[in-house]
């Protein structure tokens, strides 16, 4: 065999060789990538699994059933759900709140929050407190106040006019 | 499959008065919205989100119905076909989008009428979840492979990520929320809770909202297949240059 002919046959060998090394080496990084890809996506969806399982679920106590497990509860922090009761709400100061929650019947929360309160608080309104009860008492002093507000969306002024120049007001 | 891919001149058309009835559709919505229709009783003019929020959430739900439908077509041995991967990739990237801008709107009405940017609230919280797992199909689809195997683990994939679906329109209803119950046919009472020229801006946002997705998607879908020709030439010009080096040696 020449020189020529060995140069010949090992030129697409080596080509061969070369062709697999790539492919090889992309099939690496396919794999590298898709591990990276898995990682991030099993990372955040866990810790949303687990949000949505540990906290979301049972996002909030209703002032009934706080108040069946209040011994439970015990001043472990929770978010406590109920409605603002007519002529309850008072400002001792400017960053404290007082007010009054109820559930069915005659179950009834006072609250204490301290912080502002949204802008849409008021009384009537579902609310939900994030705090917790204070010593033995069933006083419960919030943090946040965050208002509930129903599905029904009704017109503030059902009757408005139009104006000469054809706004509405 | 045929019925994907009329012919171009008149899927140009299709598409520039799919653009034009949504961009008509918007603007006309967020007149109404901004303008004309009252305040409400209790929200005030917070309300005013409603005719862009709830319309973003609807058609992230389209596009991910789609991407189903498509993956699942992809993945049926009679109709598969490498287009359907394609449309199921290009609706689930405006669905990403859509969510993310579900969640934006939906933080920024939140702290006026809540009080929070944010909470884990059982609908909040699983859609983050869906937000998070569309981004992981699309980052699926983004990890180079051979194109045959890369559709078949994105529809996968897709069907997977499906299934929070249906639990993020039902966690209103399923669990205990701070987000309201749904306003517009609500599953439970089949009524509707909003009237007048609110509900009719609200039905014209759904309708402009859909043809834009519908507009965003035809782009996407066409991008998609010159995306592919393109690759497809690279190949074909890499084993061209492969063989002509090899014929040169």
């Amino acid at each position: 065999m020449t020189t020529s002919h060995v140069a010949e046959s090992s030129a697409p060998d080596a080509m061969h060789e070369a062709a697999i090394e790539a492919v090889s080496r992309a099939r690496r990084e396919t794999r590298r990538r898709l591990r990276v890809v898995f990682l991030v996506v099993a990372l955040a969806v866990g810790f949303l699994l687990y949000k949505t399982l540990s906290g979301a679920v049972t996002y909030f106590k209703t002032v009934d059933q706080a108040l069946v497990s209040r011994n439970l509860l015990g001043n472990s922090d929770f978010q406590l759900e109920g409605v603002v009761l007519a002529h309850t709400i008072s400002r001792p100061n400017a960053t404290t709140v007082d007010f009054v929650v109820g559930g069915t019947g005659h179950n009834r929360i006072v609250v204490t929050n301290s912080g502002e309160p949204p802008e849409l608080f008021q009384a009537n309104v579902p609310v939900v407190l994030v705090g917790h009860f204070v010593g033995a008492t069933d006083h419960f002093q919030s943090d946040q106040i965050l208002v509930k507000h129903s599905n029904s969306y009704i017109a503030a002024h059902p009757a408005r006019v139009r104006a000469p120049n054809g706004s509405v007001r | 499959m045929r019925h994907l891919v009329p012919e171009r001149s008149r899927v140009d058309q299709i598409q520039r008065l799919l653009g034009l009835a949504a961009l008509i559709g918007m603007v006309a919505t967020i007149w109404l919205g901004l303008f004309v229709t009252p305040p409400d009783q209790f929200m005030g003019d917070l309300v005013r989100l409603i005719y862009i929020h709830p319309p973003l959430a609807w058609v992230a739900f389209i596009a991910y119905g789609m991407n189903f439908l498509a993956s699942l077509a992809y993945l049926w041995p009679r109709s598969r076909d490498l287009r359907w991967d394609q449309l199921a990739g290009a609706s689930a990237e405006v669905g990403v989008l859509f969510t993310g801008l579900t969640l934006v709107t939906g933080s920024i009405w939140g702290r006026p009428a809540w009080g929070t940017w944010w909470t884990w609230d059982p609908l909040l919280t699983t859609t983050a979840l869906l937000f998070v797992l569309y981004l992981g199909y699309l980052a699926l689809r983004r990890v180079p492979d051979d194109r045959e195997l890369r559709a078949r683990r994105s529809a996968i994939a897709a069907l997977i990520a499906f299934i929070d679906v249906p639990i993020v329109y039902f966690a209103v209803l399923w669990w205990k929320s701070l987000h309201q119950a749904p306003t517009v046919l609500n599953p439970t009472t089949h009524r509707t809770y909003i009237h007048g020229s609110m509900a009719w801006t609200l039905l014209l946002g759904f309708v402009a909202f859909t043809l834009a997705y519908a507009w965003m998607v035809m782009i996407r879908y066409r991008l998609g297949g010159v995306e592919s020709r393109a690759l497809e030439e690279q190949i074909s010009a890499a084993l061209l240059d492969r063989q002509l080096e090899g014929s040169h040696e």
